[in-house]
């Protein structure tokens, strides 16, 4: 079921983007956003392959809702969605999202995740994946990574390493995140959790390409997860 | 006189005489330079003298002068890893905060890319 937000509401929203590598990927998921109306500040975070040229490109098509910042080296998805959340307070937005750039997730969701900020039931929402839908290496991560997520960070969610997350501002200016890489899904949740924000958990569609299941949370980052969980504690 | 009581002092010498020149170029810390002038140290009093490494083991409890000597070897090992690890992080996070710094004051325009 699909909500409506008002043209306002969305001018008011800024989509954060952060990509690597993403030049065959990217262009799609942001004219899809544009044209829907959202504002979008994309990081570039270091790519070797031409994905600044192609974001150029889209902008050239939507200058006045597209931001471009890019990090001279990679940093990690972590970093650049951290610029994203920097830069965002320059165009004073009321709610903030981030979302893959690799045309995992759909823009056809934005509104679904927006609305609870836009109603006010809550202040920060996490977009919840189909557990079906995952390849099972990616399901059995995930499951892990939850309950690790339930231990160390003691929250307790239904999709503890989504990418697609929204907040309004005012919450964003009270949480901190430090994550390089792809512990900000988890660390963005316990930000949440420790501020008292309420939130909600909003279910989306997730698009599976072998291409984008080469990303995200594997086994072998669920382990670099789990030694940067540990080392948190101390 | 066994060859290895020969070319450890030897070595031991030289590493010494290598980190009072980085110190001296100030390429290296004092800390640093006194830390590994006592362990290149003990490498020359242990060749020259063996019996002393047995003498330093059964003050930890430990028989054999080798076992010490090894253990030693595998403690400083674990603490430079350590503090390899740690200085690693620290650069990792300033090299983050540059990385991030440049980004911010340099949001990219339409115009950027005419001008090249």
């Amino acid at each position: 079921m699909s909500v409506e937000i008002s043209n306002e509401d969305k001018r008011a929203t800024y989509v954060v983007l952060p990509a690597y590598n993403e030049a065959t990927r990217i262009q799609p998921v942001i004219e899809e956003i544009a044209q829907k109306g959202y504002n979008m500040v994309i990081v570039n975070d270091g790519s070797s392959d031409n994905t600044l040229e192609v974001i150029m490109e889209s902008k050239k098509k939507y200058p006045n809702n597209i931001h471009i910042f890019s990090l001279m080296i990679n940093r990690g998805v972590g970093v650049a969605t951290q610029t994203g959340f920097d830069a965002v307070f320059r165009f004073n937005p009321k709610y903030v999202v981030s979302m893959d750039s690799d045309g995992q997730h759909s823009a056809d969701d934005l509104d679904n995740v927006i609305e609870p900020l836009v109603s006010g039931k809550a202040q920060a929402v996490i977009g919840v994946r189909p557990l079906k839908d995952m390849p099972f290496s990616r399901r059995f991560a995930n499951s892990v990574m939850n309950i690790l997520t339930r231990i160390f960070y003691r929250v307790d969610v239904s999709d503890s390493q989504t990418g697609f997350r929204a907040i309004t501002v005012d919450a964003l200016k009270k949480i901190e995140i430090n994550a390089r890489g792809y512990l900000i899904s988890s660390e963005f949740i316990r930000e949440v959790n420790d501020n008292n924000i309420p939130f909600a958990e909003v279910p989306i569609k997730t698009i599976y390409t072998p291409e984008t299941q080469a990303k995200g949370t594997n086994v072998k980052e669920a382990i670099k997860i789990l030694i940067q969980m540990i080392k948190h504690q101390f | 006189m066994l060859l290895y009581s020969i070319l450890f002092p030897i070595f031991a010498l030289l590493a010494i005489l290598w980190f009072v020149y980085r110190y001296l170029k100030e390429k290296q810390s004092l800390g640093t330079v006194i830390l590994w002038t006592v362990l290149w140290l003990f490498v020359i009093l242990f060749s020259i003298f063996p019996k002393f490494s047995e003498r330093f083991a059964s003050l930890f409890g430990i028989t054999r002068g080798l076992d010490f000597i090894i253990i030693v070897v595998f403690v400083v090992l674990f603490y430079i890893v350590f503090r390899l690890f740690n200085k690693i992080d620290i650069l990792n996070e300033q090299i983050n905060k540059i990385v991030k710094e440049v980004a911010l004051n340099n949001e990219i325009a339409l115009d950027d890319e005419e001008d090249e």
